[in-house]
Formats: C-alpha cells, structure tokens, sequence
C-alpha cells in the first residue's frame, strides 16, 4: 500500500464521517460546519487526484462563499432547532435501510461487477500514469474552458446574472423610514446652499472683563 | 496509485449518505439544501475520478460548470427560503401543508 | 479553429440573451406608470427572435461550437413553438399581473432567460449543454414560482418546486457521471457513436441510464416524480401557473428527444421498458386523481400528468413515427394548455382567482362566446374529435401500435376515456348550471381577441391537422 493509498484511506474516513454529521447533527450550525469539514476533506482527495485547480475552487468559492451564505442564513432566520428535531426518530428507522439499500446496489455495481474486468463498460481498469511535474492543471483547464467552452461559459454566467436577479427580486424590500444615503444628492450640492457666510459686525469687548468663563 | 473503485465506491457512501440525509431531514429545509450540497460533491467525485481515470480533461470542466451553477442554486434557494420564513417564522415543512389533493 | 465557432447558427440564442439583458437595463429607467414600455419590448424582442429563426433556420445538422451546440430543423419548429408560447402566455398574463401589482420587469426578464433555456435545451449537443440548459430554465422558473412574494402559497409551492427540482439535478447529473465515465465523452453525438462498442450488457450504462431517466421524469413531472407538479400548479400565480404549463413542456421533450434519442438512441430496449412503467402510472394516477379535484388549477395539473404519459408513449416507441408524434402532441398540448388557462386568467378579476371549478358554474349565460372557447379547449384536451387533441391521441397510438405494443395502445384509450369524465363535468357546469359569480369579464380586447383566436385554432388544427403533422413529418426523420 503507497503512501498516496494510505492518505486517501484515512481522508476518506475522515469524509464519511463528517458526512455522517452533516445529516445526524442536532443543530444546523453544527450541520454547516461539518459540511465545512467535508469540503476541505474532499479537497485533499481531489489534491491526491490530480484536479489541483478545482480542489483550491472547492475551498475558495464552496466553503468562503457558499457555506458562508449558509451559515449567514442559519443565523439570521431564529430557528427552533428542538422543535425541528423532534421527529427525527420517528423518520430514523426509513433512512438506514434506504441508505443501506442505495450503498448496496452502488457497491454491487462499482465494486463487485468491475473485478472482473468490462462489466462496468470501462475501456481501462489500470490505473493511469501521473503527470509530469511541470504540468499545470489550471494552465489546461483556462485553454480548454475560453475556447473549446466558449458557449457554455456565457451560459453559466447567465446563469449566475439570473440568480442575482431573482436573488434580488425575492429579498429586498424597500421599507419606509429608512434611512440610506443618495450619492447624486450629495454630489450635486452646491457650497452656497449648505454654508452662509454671514458678516458679523465686530464688537469691543466690555472693559473688565473676568475670564472666569474660559477656565 | 488511488484505483478508480474506490473512488466511486466512496462516492457512492457519500450519495446514498445524502439521500439518506434528505429522508431524515424532512422537516427542516436548510438541512435539505446542506444534503442537495453533498449530493453534488459526490457527483463531482465521480466526475474527478472519471476524468484522471480517462486522462481527459472534459470531466473536470464538467465539475467547474457545477460548482457556479450550484452556488447560483443555493444563493435562489436561500432566497426562497427567507421569503418563506417572513410569512410563515418557521422553516418546519411539516408545516408546509396548505395545499392538498 | 473558426470553422468550429459558427456563430451564425447561434444568433437565436445571441439574440435573446442581448435582448434579455437590455430589458433589464432599460427597465431601470422606466417609471412605474410607463412599465407597458417593458412589455412592448419584450413582445418586439420575441417577435425579432422569431425572425431571426426563421432568417437563419439551418436545412440540415449543424453541430458547431466543438461539439456544445447542435441546430437542426426540429430545433428551428421548437424554438419557434418556444417564442410562440411564451407571447401567448405573456399576452394573456399582461392584466393578471397589473391587477395584482406583479407587473414588474423583472417578471419579463426571468421569462426571458427561462425561456432562453428553453432554447439551450433545444439545442444541446453535449451533456453539459443539456445540464446547463435545465438550470437556466429551472432556476429561472423556481423565481417566477415565489415571485408574488407576499402569497405564503407560493413561496410554499417554490420552495417544494425548488427542493425537488435540485433533488432531480443530482439524479440528472449522477447520471450523466455514469455516461462520461462508461462512454468517455460528453457530446451526444460521440456517446450514440461509442454505445455499440460498449455494449447493453454494461452495468454501468444501465446504472447511468437509470438516473437519467429519473432525471427526466422528475423535470417532465411524470409519475412517480410528479409530487412538485399540483403544488406548483396550485400554489403559483396563474400567470406563472400558464407559463409554467406553456414553453417547458417543450423543453421537457427536447430534453428526451436529445438525451434519450440524440444520445442514448442505442439503448432504446434499455430504456423503454423504464418509460412504459412511467408513461402507465402517469396515464393512471394523472387522470383519476383529476377527478377528485375542486380547484381547476389543480385539476389540470392533474391533466398535464397524464397527457405527459402519452408523449412519453410516443417517446418510447423508439420509431420516427413515435417521435413525430410525440413533437405533434407536445405542440398541440401546449396550445391548448395556454387557452385553458388563458380563460381562467380571462375571468379573473381584482381579488378573485376564478381559480374553483364552481367560478365556472353559469359561464354560457355570462358570456356564450367564451364559454364555448373554453369548451373547445376542454374537448380537446379529452381528445373528443374534431379537435386537434384527438388527432395527437390517434397518431401516438398508431406509432404505439406500429411497434407491436397493443396492449399499452388499450391502457391509453382507457383511461382517455376515464379522463373524459372530468374534462366532460367542466362543460356541464357551465351549460347547465346556475352561475354563482355574476361579476362581468373584465378583460381588454387583446386578451379577448387572441384568447378567442386560440380557440378556433385548436379546431382549425383539428379539421386540417395535415399541415402540422406534414412539418412534425419533415423536420424529424
């Protein structure tokens, strides 16, 4: 067993588990973070298997901006968590035998079909060799992405225009009494309208005067 | 070397894991959503590990494309979820149950 | 290099992209009161788009952008149907929206992009193409479902639409994982090249086709995946409720035809006995749960079901016959649908839904016309002749029958013929009952008019169903 083995086993591990407490934790924070936790694990994983590019990918947009909108979410909405959990074991007892049934049927046909060779339909079984070490990932992905993909690209940022719109549309509210800041407004002011400039005559200060005021 | 069944026998663990997550979280929507989340790594797990297996780089561009369109996804659906909760002050689903028929 | 970026096929979807955008923008500067400005431009930009089509509708397949986009003359009579249903649906959505204080712009540009994605699924060559696609759409639509923000009613029925949507995402792409990893390849064309030398015996096609289809079925909204369709038929605004049931019916079939048949077109036995039990329990459940229903938004979201059932049968039959007739009946349902829920729409007034099959009650003493408009759509959505539904039901049987499948042809004119019962109950209520609304029909001359023009056309279309059946005849083959 190589060292890259032994590190997938013990990520893997570590992957299943925080799976496990992504969906048995009692309280959605808790959720989120093992999510976290999950995410950086996946991202090794993906690190060992050659996708340098995406694995940063997961960690930059996933976990700093996706979970973070899920955590902002979690927060802001006041949500009972005991209530919510209080039909968990009721729903206990469907979920292991679906879980069980479903890691069935994958692992019959994923792990047992493919020792023998074909079954699964794959041209190769062997493992492929490594990259050379001067082979950028992020270098192959930009060329094939700007130009082989050029038209799904426009459509995932239309994709991403959509979602700020619909975003938008959804949540803001415009509420009275608020108090916001007009920039035009306060560009366009002319110094003559916020400053008077008033001449004040002077006036001789009474002889005698204390300076009891100004200590 | 990593073998390609492990990597899909993992992903497997890691989809029936979701699905398992959103039959016990049926009442609580942002639970549901974190397990749709976990749903799309372990297709992005099968991707990766199809991709080095085949030395092609087309399934890694697969996995970038779900990555915007998931966080577009979730950004849409949190959205929903805040609309829902300033009429309802309450994410229960169970309490989701004004239509029937 | 440039030979594979052939821009001109693709300026339908240039275009509307452009023009999507520049709604948005000009919106910005339109005051409230002027918002019909936002309205005309949409209709312009969709009846341009049309043009454009029409302009630069390709004669033969054209596969370009390397190997993402596909133009082919189905795509052309689809992208048009698409512009077609979306104007109709706009059109007779125009008032509801004003009344309801929903005439926003942002309405027409999530209708804009959702209906650009429907025109990214027409055209998709690639898996990623088609994924892409089915989210623009979905997105898009899960938007329109809560867009009427202060109903608790549809932002329940968005966010079950949502959940189950992301849900049929992930079968969709788990699927399309087990594809890649078995075929090697994304484009559809080389996956139908690769299939026979992998073999129907491989596991992990079966595997991959599975969630496919699951995926499929969950966006046509056939039963066992039909749980969102009464929720968000029901819950929705009726002017979304239209466009929902409008342009994304299309999309639902070219997604089949360009997945199942561009793609997996070499695993048809694999995948029709999957779409057999699908299009069965759709045909069953769709219309004798109709029957219990008192709310007509819902009762044809039970309809849509079952006719769901019978494009899947056209599907499935895996002949060119099956398929030109599951493009006849999706065009000629989506048609119908539109006026359907155009006259609910037509009766709609300021804080009254006419959404309950009693609001119906005494129609033909209110207004004989529209009355027997929405009998004519009825009719044709039971497939009573001469209406067009009839001739869509008579030509997907005959293409079920032309592969040996009599049985399944019998299963379909069964429960036709139950389904008969409800749509018939409709009429009944309002020829021969007392009307118990007596508010007069509000709406403007445009809706009239058009919503009037609907209805001849589903019985034109059913006198003189050649012209259609010819070009469905052409385009597929």
């Amino acid at each position: 067993m190589s060292f890259t083995e032994i590190l997938f086993y013990v990520f893997s591990a570590v992957l299943v588990v925080s799976a496990l407490g992504v969906i048995t934790a009692r309280n959605p924070v808790y959720s989120a973070l093992w999510l976290v936790f999950a995410f950086f694990n996946s991202a090794i994983i993906w690190m060992l298997l050659e996708a340098e590019f995406l694995a940063i990918i997961l960690i930059l947009v996933y976990v700093g901006a996706v979970m973070v909108l899920f955590l902002f979410v979690v927060m802001m909405l006041d949500i009972k968590v005991e209530e919510l959990r209080a039909g968990f074991t009721r729903y206990a007892w469907l979920g292991l035998p679906i879980a069980l049934l479903v890691i069935g049927e994958i692992g019959s046909v994923v792990w047992v079909k493919s020792q023998d060779d074909k079954a699964l339909g794959l041209s190769s079984v062997a493992s492929p060799a490594a990259y050379a070490a001067d082979y950028s990932n992020t270098k192959a992905l930009g060329q094939l992405l700007y130009t082989e993909y050029l038209y799904p690209l426009q459509l995932a940022a239309s994709i991403l225009l959509i979602a700020i719109v619909a975003a938008i549309v959804l949540t803001m509210r415009k509420r009275s009494g608020q108090k916001v800041q007009d920039i035009g407004a306060q560009i366009s002011v002319k110094a003559k309208d916020r400053v008077r400039i008033v001449k004040v005559a002077a006036v001789q200060p009474e002889t005698g005067n204390t300076v009891e005021g100004q200590s | 070397m990593i073998s390609l069944h492990n990597v899909l026998m993992l992903s497997g663990v890691l989809f029936s894991l979701s699905v398992a997550g959103i039959f016990l979280n049926r009442k609580n929507v942002i639970l549901l959503l974190m397990c749709i989340e976990l749903m799309l790594l372990a297709v992005n797990f099968n991707f990766v590990a199809f991709s080095r297996q085949l030395g092609d780089l087309h399934g890694q561009i697969f996995v970038f494309f779900i990555l915007t369109v998931a966080a577009a996804e979730s950004a849409i659906g949190l959205a929903i979820l805040v609309v829902l909760f300033r009429q309802r002050k309450s994410i229960n689903v169970e309490q989701l149950d004004t239509m029937k028929g | 290099m440039s030979a594979n970026l052939n821009f001109v096929v693709a300026y339908p979807e240039i275009f509307v992209l452009t023009a999507a955008c520049v709604i948005l923008l000009v919106d910005l500067f339109v005051s409230d009161r002027q918002r019909i400005v936002t309205f005309l431009l949409t209709m312009v930009s969709l009846l341009a788009a049309a043009f454009i089509t029409v302009q630069y509708g390709v004669a033969e397949r054209v596969i370009t952008f390397h190997g993402t986009y596909v133009a082919d003359p189905m795509g052309t009579v689809l992208k048009l149907s698409t512009y077609g249903a979306t104007a109709l649906s706009l059109l007779y959505s125009r008032e509801y929206l004003q009344r309801r204080g929903l005439f926003k712009g942002e309405y027409f540009v999530l209708a804009l992009f959702a209906m650009l994605g429907v025109m990214v699924m027409i055209s998709a060559a690639s898996l990623l193409t088609i994924y892409l696609g089915v989210e623009l759409l979905s997105l898009s639509l899960y938007g329109l479902v809560a867009f009427d923000r202060d109903n608790g009613i549809a932002a329940e029925s968005a966010m079950k639409y949502f959940v189950l949507g992301a849900i049929a995402s992930g079968m969709l792409l788990y699927g399309m994982s087990m594809i890649y990893g078995v075929t090697g390849t994304l484009e559809l064309s080389q996956i139908a090249n690769r299939i026979p030398g992998i073999g129907l015996n491989s596991l992990g096609l079966a595997f991959g086709l599975a969630f496919l289809v699951v995926g499929v079925a969950f966006k046509f909204g056939a039963v066992p995946f039909h749980m969102w369709v009464p929720d968000v038929y029901h819950g929705a605004p009726t002017a979304v409720t239209l466009f929902v049931g409008s342009a994304p019916k299309i999309a639902s079939f070219a997604l089949a035809m360009r997945l199942l048949v561009d793609g997996l077109g070499g695993a048809v036995e694999q995948w029709r006995p999957m779409l057999v039990v699908l299009a069965v329990l759709s045909m069953a459940i769709g219309n004798v749960v109709a029957i219990a229903q008192t709310n007509i938004k819902r009762m044809l979201a039970y309809s849509t079901i079952s006719h769901v059932g019978f494009i899947l049968l056209g599907v499935l039959a895996g002949t060119v016959q099956g398929y030109q007739a599951a493009m006849f009946y999706t065009l000629t349902y989506v048609l119908t649908a539109v006026g359907s829920f155009g006259v609910i729409l037509l009766l709609s007034r300021q804080g009254f839904e006419s959404d309950a099959l009693d609001d119906f009650k005494g129609l033909a003493k209110k207004s004989p016309w529209f009355a027997s408009v929405m009998a004519m759509l009825i009719f044709s959505t039971a497939g009573v002749p001469p209406f067009v539904g009839f001739t869509a039901k008579l030509a997907v049987i005959q293409a079920i029958i032309g592969i040996g499948y009599t049985w399944l042809a019998g299963v379909a004119v069964f429960f036709s013929v139950i389904g008969a019962y409800y749509y018939i109950r409709v009429v009944k209520l309002m020829y021969f009952d007392a009307p118990v609304d007596n508010g007069p029909i509000q709406a403007g001359v445009a809706l009239r008019t058009v919503l009037s023009a609907n209805g001849l056309a589903v019985l034109a279309l059913g006198l003189l169903p050649g012209l259609l059946l010819d070009l469905c005849a052409r385009v597929i083959s």
